[in-house]
């Protein structure tokens, strides 16, 4: 459960001030798949890092789960990020110098969890995902595709309470997105996993729950749950 | 906290297999010459400190030397005095001698140096001088018209040693007068011609004691008394020893002997070795700092991405430092082997010095101080960076 209050964000470039989030608030319950969408520019991204525990907001709040994230240390948002959320950036943002497998399962060894336990689990994800006969590929010889599904893994491996996916497919063609925009709808409908996903392809909106639509740092429109039973 | 120390490990090993090979190569060899460069001046300066040692103890002094208390021009009683320190357990010779500033004379050619008169078995059981003979013979006791020559003193025919005493070119069986201080003239004929590549010693020459103590009314006694003991390198507690025996006259060390001249040399050749440590370690500094530096900068957008995931950043630190220690690990390795090599070669072809071939000596603390500061400074140096860049906020990392 994630409880964002007349969020802004301003950033100063020498004199001149851009207000990339103008006062956004929003709530977005348990289980729930929403849908930030908006022109380029209109602060989705800078939404997310808000609530991704990436950047700070210049003023109002955050509160997830019932903590309030901008009072944490430094070192504490790192360990809510590791313990609690789930991040997918728009361009894989893998590690070149690991396997896939061991991308997955990078966080769970900080975590502390036993060797077996943490193959074990990250092996089954990368089956989930669909790369079962990739594991022990690195960056430079996986497809787009196959990165991002690498970078889901990695989210999903700790089961974080919350997803969020900043333009997950924007790298990919449309085969490829639909492939992981069902694996988002599964995740979301079988395990009841909370996603926020950023995106600006108006085809997505069939798979969003509810959809948020940015425009100048605020929130535009706010479409409530409309998703089709069973998308694609 | 170990658990951290587990996931540095584990990204610090798998960076360093799968990363570039040839700068990891280039930055272990860099190590490396630093090591041996750290640990090759001091094992010469241990050479050299060997060698005059040795040279002192060999053929100038003995370990240690009893000479005439204050105010003496003598020992009195040698034969007594020589009969007590052989008492003494680790004594293992005594060679009484008697010293005089001669001139000497050959083909109308002059040199002023030391003669010594020696008990020639006794002087065999403390220096090496007879093993150094280059022609003829050494004395035996019972000469009296004998004389053993230095090979700068004999010189060479036509040469002028600049400015060392030298007779230009004395051979085996010549003959040479000697004008001793108390105004008498002796004629001598030449045994032998000795090298030992000390300069005191080979400026000087030696006869019987028999000759010198008659020829200057000398009876038991002696201007020093030289003492060899079983194990160099404890001549202090020796010298306890023959005091605590109730010698009443001097008893100095060799090294006391000579006089601080080999301290100062230490002590010039030591301010070398600190500049060149200092400026080793500089460079291992810059160079490590720069590797790493390079390294944290190309990966920028990766140490952002670890953070973002929710790795501490002490954890991307800490793999740093661990590549770190792992260079200067294999590279200090390296650097024994190599430095190996280089001591295998002095020691097969020596460097020349005045006082003799001087072989690299490696100490063991000179190895263990230069790991332990080239691990010191590496750590900083790899450690800076590594901070720097991991503090760096996560959004501006990661945009790279
Ligand atoms: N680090 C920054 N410094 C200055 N301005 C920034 C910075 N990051 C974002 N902005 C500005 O804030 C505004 C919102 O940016 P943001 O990245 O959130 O947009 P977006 O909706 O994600 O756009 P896109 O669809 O192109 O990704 C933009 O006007 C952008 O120029
Ligand atoms: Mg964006």
């Amino acid at each position: 459960m994630i409880v964002a209050e007349n969020l802004t964000r301003v950033y100063t470039m020498g004199k001149v001030e851009v207000r990339a989030l103008a006062g956004v608030s929003l709530e977005v319950a348990k289980g729930e798949f929403v849908g930030i969408m908006g022109a380029s520019g209109s602060g989705k991204s800078t939404l997310l890092h808000i609530l991704g525990l990436l950047d700070r907001p210049t003023s109002g709040s955050v509160t997830i789960d019932g903590t309030d994230v901008l009072a944490l240390s430094d070192r504490q948002r790192t360990l809510f990020r590791l313990n609690r959320l789930g991040y997918v950036f728009q361009d894989y943002a893998l590690i070149g110098e690991l396997t896939a497998l061991e991308n997955v399962y990078l966080t769970s060894l900080v975590r502390g969890a036993s060797k077996e336990e943490y193959i074990e689990r990250s092996a089954d994800i990368l089956r989930r995902v669909g790369l079962g006969d990739r594991m022990d590929h690195r960056q430079s010889e996986l497809s787009g595709g196959e990165q991002q599904r690498v970078a889901i893994a990695r989210a999903l491996v700790n089961n974080p309470s919350i997803l969020l996916a900043d333009e997950p497919c924007a790298n990919l063609d449309s085969q490829t997105s639909r492939s992981i925009l069902d694996l988002f709808a599964r995740l979301n409908e079988e395990l009841d996993q909370t996603i926020v996903m950023v995106s600006h392809e108006d085809w997505h909106k069939e798979y969003f729950c509810r959809i948020v639509t940015l425009r100048d740092g605020m929130i535009g429109d706010m479409v409530e749950c409309q998703k089709e039973p069973h998308p694609g | 906290m170990f658990a951290g120390l587990g996931v540095s490990s584990f990204l610090a090993w798998k960076s360093i297999r799968r990363g570039n090979k040839g700068t990891l190569a280039l930055t272990i060899m860099i190590i490396a010459l630093i090591f041996v460069n750290l640990v090759f001046l001091p094992s010469i300066i241990s050479g050299v400190v060997v060698t005059f040692d040795a040279q002192s103890i060999d053929f100038d002094v003995g370990n240690l030397v009893i000479e005439p208390r204050e105010g003496s021009r003598y020992i009195d009683g040698v034969d007594g005095l020589q009969k007590k320190l052989e008492q003494i357990p680790g004594i293992t010779g005594t060679s009484p001698r008697i010293a005089a500033g001669v001139t000497y004379f050959y083909r109308g050619r002059n040199a002023a140096s030391t003669l010594y008169g020696i008990n020639p078995e006794d002087e065999r059981s403390v220096t090496r001088i007879a093993d150094h003979m280059i022609a003829g013979e050494f004395l035996s006791n019972g000469d009296t018209d004998a004389i053993i020559i230095g090979t700068i003193l004999a010189g060479t025919e036509g040469v002028a040693e600049g400015g060392l005493p030298s007779l230009e070119g004395v051979g085996v069986g010549d003959s040479v007068d000697v004008a001793y201080p108390n105004g008498a003239t002796r004629t001598y004929r030449v045994k032998g011609i000795f090298e030992t590549q000390s300069f005191g010693v080979d400026t000087a020459a030696f006869v019987t004691t028999r000759e010198m103590s008659q020829v200057l009314g000398l009876d038991d006694q002696a201007s020093a008394i030289l003492v060899k003991t079983a194990v160099n390198g404890r001549e202090e507690e020796y010298k306890t020893e023959i005091l605590s025996y109730g010698v009443q006259e001097d008893v100095l060390t060799f090294r006391e002997k000579s006089g601080g001249f080999v301290e100062q040399a230490i002590q010039s050749f030591n301010i070398i070795n600190a500049i060149s440590t200092l400026v080793s370690l500089i460079i291992a500094i810059v160079v490590v700092f720069i590797v790493i530096f390079i390294n944290t900068v190309n990966r920028r957008r990766q140490i952002g991405i670890l953070k973002a995931i929710g790795i501490d950043q002490q954890i991307i630190i800490n793999s740093y430092v661990l590549q770190v220690l792992f260079i200067t690990a294999i590279g200090a390795l390296v650097g024994i082997v190599l430095n190996a090599g280089v001591t295998a070669y002095l020691t097969a072809y020596p460097l020349v010095f005045p006082g003799g071939p001087v072989y690299p000596e490696v100490e063991a603390s000179a190895i263990l101080r230069s790991i332990a500061s080239l691990f010191g400074v590496s750590v900083v140096a790899g450690y800076i960076p590594a901070w720097r860049i991991a503090r760096e906020d996560i959004l501006t990392a990661i945009r790279g």
